[in-house]
């Protein structure tokens, strides 16, 4: 290796710097050096360093090697500096650096207690500096992201854990129940868990990590304080160094060490929601919220089923929503709301998406309205809060085919007919009738009973009477003269209008005798005048009623064979129906 | 003259018959009919109150039958009013035994009943006599008698005046058998009036009643029946009835807490 390939050089990350600003300065060699002497860092507060690093190559067998030191610097004062010449001897010969000139300009104010810088990725430099104080340069802290909050807020606290030590094994040994809180963790993936960071605290640079980060919700307002977190370690301490190669090259040995570090608790203060402008559905939603409502259809039958979504979207205590004030029309059938969650947990806090589905099922046919949904929160930025109404929907309902109505039946077991309703009622005519008129048994039933047997009788007696009426011819011919007869002379009447003369006077004749005959028991073939007349004396008939008998004989006799001049026709019929009668009569 | 008596003692006869089936035939007035219609059409929409109104107006006349009754049950099974329903079916019931619609709708308001009796089996031969006795309205078995002893009449008429031997053989024996049927019919129809008056029953309304071992006011308590239990009465003295129930157990319970069918 030729010595004048050997570069040894200072540099610095910038030249002008505030006060209060960090800065690096390194100083890097290409070789091996020896015996490196520290620049005068007068005006300048030294943060972290030296931090020594070397790196190795071997190209070809060719061995180079980069070895350098630096310092991170705070500026502290203004004005004009110098930041010395620093030295090295590699091989045996000395190298310098030249002087930097730093401007220093007004700036904030040196930070005492305050992290100031994040940078990120692990600086693995940090890690081999010795430090004997175990609690200045690994402990924990329990970070919040505001300490002063409404009850309901969102608060995010992170454990986080600060090491300036190489560390082996690292174990959880307490965490704090969080009592007063609704928490929930924020998920991250396995790596973002394990990532190191660079962060400056109270000036110094540390190599962090958050072990554990929970979103917080405070559930009752007061002082609430978050109890310590405690973790145990086993940490790798650098021996101290022997001589300078070791300091420079991390030469000398390793140590490790069991250690448990605590962090101290905090106290979150909770806030009351005011009470002044608490709106009448507030459900204690805080955060800030949108509400969108829907509806899949606005037109449907009876006994079908209607889905009402509500969407709630946006940041704070989605997860602690009760169920909303939905009214609903009374006629509609309401289930329990579906609710469906789509929630991230991040360091920013809990937000998302929280779905709630109603099934609704009209059990009558009409026009309904679903009112508009109230939803309020409070918004802890603004300290006020805030009402939001989703749209009104109008449902038409039409009837459906069948209504069907489900009985109960959960009391009792043993039942099969879970599908059947009562029988319909009976329509038409009632049938109605007296109350206390019962057929059977009343007097009418009775008579309309004994009707028959009535009947049955009354026809025997009859029948009885009858035979016995029947049974002496004469009598019977008797009673029969003056039906015969008069039928007889029905005939001669009719003869009498259809003028056929011959023919009226043999009715008249024929019927006159043949009423005789019947009357008085005496054969057709032996009646005459005289026996007639003799006969007619006998049953008492007066003279002049059987004289007119005779003569009205004799004209139908003589008007059988010569026309009859002297006396109308009319007149014979009412003559001879008179004779019939006044005999009927008398006899 | 004779005849002349004969045609006016037949007039007559039917002049009474008239005046004694007219009542029979006169269901109701328009008024009364008009009122169950409407009441019918109140239950048709749905509006179960009302109908129950109209119903209970036609019943306040004075009117029952077997369609008022039961649609009276429905209205009142419609709007959960179980003892009143039940109360109302069985009166149906009583006058029609055997109308499956009603006793497939007392079956379903027995359901919704908190008491679960179990009936005492019956012995088979009772089960028969009983269906049997009980498989026609009373009126309908009374229609039914008389017209058969009247057509057994009619036959045994025509018997004494026909003049051929056969058709004097028929009569006779079809008049005979119409007899004996309606006889028969008459039989039964008193069997059944005999089982409803022997048989009075009655439904519990009170929500809650204590059956006692006798009809005074005493704190032991046999057991207790809730709404819509039927049970047979068997006995009333002193504003207490004395029960029993299908399975067999008796008690004392007060009047008021329950109505009879």
């Amino acid at each position: 290796m030729l010595a004048q390939n050997i570069k040894f050089t200072a540099s610095v990350s910038k030249n002008e710097v505030a006060t209060g600003e960090q800065f690096e300065v390194s100083f890097s060699v290409n070789g091996n050096g020896d015996r490196f002497t520290p620049p005068d860092l007068n005006g300048f507060q030294v943060a972290g360093g030296p931090n020594q690093s070397t790196s190795m190559e071997m190209i070809n067998g060719a061995t180079t090697v980069n070895a350098s030191v630096s310092y991170i610097l705070v500026a502290v004062k203004e004005g004009d500096f110098t930041i010395g010449p620093a030295s090295i001897i590699v091989n045996g010969h000395k190298y310098t650096t030249n002087p930097i000139k730093m401007k220093v300009v007004k700036g904030k104010p040196v930070p005492q207690n305050r992290a100031q810088q994040q940078q990120n990725g692990p600086d693995n430099n940090l890690n081999v500096a010795g430090a004997t104080d175990l609690s200045k340069s690994l402990f924990l802290r329990t970070v919040l992201d505001k300490d002063n909050v409404y009850q309901g807020q969102q608060l995010t606290l992170t454990y986080r854990l600060y090491t300036r030590i190489g560390i082996v094994q690292t174990q959880v040994t307490k965490m704090p129940d969080l009592t007063g809180f609704w928490n929930e963790d924020v998920k991250t993936t396995p790596q973002a868990v394990a990532q190191w960071k660079v962060e400056v605290y109270n000036g110094v640079k540390y190599n962090v990590a958050d072990v554990k980060q929970i979103i917080l919700f405070p559930e009752h307002a007061g002082n609430i304080t978050i109890d310590p977190f405690s973790m145990d370690f086993v940490v790798r301490l650098q021996t101290p160094a022997r001589n300078i190669m070791d300091q420079v090259f991390g030469g000398g040995g390793y140590e490790d060490k069991k250690y448990t570090a605590k962090s101290a608790p905090v106290v979150v203060h909770v806030k009351q929601l005011p009470e002044a402008g608490k709106p009448d559905g507030f459900v204690g939603a805080v955060g800030n919220f949108a509400i969108q409502s829907t509806i899949d259809k606005t037109e449907l039958k009876t006994n079908e089923a209607l889905n009402y979504k509500i969407k709630v979207t946006g940041s704070g205590n989605i997860k602690l929503l009760k169920d909303l004030n939905v009214n609903f029309p009374v006629d509609f059938e309401k289930y329990d709301p579906k609710v469906v969650d789509s929630i991230k947990e991040q360091v920013t806090g809990v937000s998302g998406t929280r779905f709630y589905n109603y099934l609704l099922i009209p059990r009558h046919a009409g026009d309904y309205k679903i009112d508009p949904l109230k939803f309020s929160y409070f918004n802890p930025n603004t300290g006020k809060y805030v009402s939001l109404e989703t749209k009104p929907f109008d449902v038409k309902v039409a009837k459906g085919v069948a209504e069907t109505n489900v009985t109960s039946l959960a009391d009792k077991q043993d039942v099969k007919l879970l599908d059947k309703d009562i029988r319909y009622i009976k329509t038409g005519d009632a049938g109605l009738f007296k109350e206390g008129n019962r057929f059977f048994g009343s007097v009418s039933y009775y008579l309309l009973l004994l009707l028959g047997p009535f009947l049955c009788l009354g026809a025997y007696v009859y029948r009885g009477q009858n035979a016995k009426y029947n049974s002496d011819i004469v009598k019977v011919k008797n009673r029969r003269a003056a039906k015969i007869a008069a039928k007889r002379l029905a005939n001669a009447h009719q003869q009498l209008l259809a003028k056929n003369t011959a023919a009226f006077y043999e009715a008249i004749f024929r019927g006159i005798y043949g009423y005789l005959g019947d009357k008085l028991n005496i054969s057709y073939a032996d009646l005459n005048r005289e026996i007639i007349a003799s006969a007619l004396q006998k049953k008492g008939i007066d003279l002049p009623l059987i004289t007119r008998l005779e003569d009205t004989i004799d004209l139908c006799e003589m008007a059988r064979y010569a026309p009859v001049t002297h006396i109308s026709e009319q007149e014979v019929y009412n003559k001879a129906k008179g004779i019939i009668n006044d005999i009927e009569n008398e006899i | 003259m004779i005849l002349k008596m004969k045609f006016d003692l037949l007039k007559r006869l039917a002049y009474v018959l008239l005046a004694v089936l007219l009542p029979l035939l006169s269901f109701g007035d328009d008024n009364t009919q008009a009122l169950f219609e409407k009441g019918n059409a109140y239950y048709t929409k749905g509006q179960y109150q009302q109908a129950v109104g109209a119903y209970q107006q036609v019943i306040n006349s004075g009117y029952q039958s077997i369609p008022l009754y039961y649609n009276m049950g429905n209205a009142e099974y419609k709007l959960g009013e179980i003892p009143s329903s039940l109360l109302y079916y069985e009166k149906a019931h009583k006058l029609s035994p055997a109308d499956e619609d009603i006793n497939v709708n007392i079956h379903f308001a027995n359901l919704k009943t908190t008491d679960k009796i179990d009936e005492m089996p019956e012995f088979f031969l009772n089960r028969w006599w009983h269906g049997f006795i009980l498989s026609f309205s009373v009126n309908a078995l009374a229609i039914w008698s008389v017209l058969l002893v009247l057509v057994g009449s009619g036959l045994l008429v025509l018997y004494f005046f026909t003049n051929s031997v056969a058709i004097k053989k028929l009569s006779f024996y079809s008049s005979l058998t119409s007899f004996f049927i309606g006889l028969v019919i008459i039989a039964i129809a008193g069997s059944q009036v005999s089982y409803f008056d022997g048989h009075k029953q009655a439904i519990i309304f009170s929500g809650i009643v204590n059956v006692k071992s006798g009809p005074v006011d005493q704190p032991n308590t046999l057991f207790v029946l809730h709404e819509g239990t039927k049970v047979n009465v068997l006995d009333k003295a002193n504003g207490w009835m004395r029960i029993k129930l299908a399975n067999g157990n008796e008690g004392w319970l007060k009047i008021s807490d329950v109505k009879e069918i």
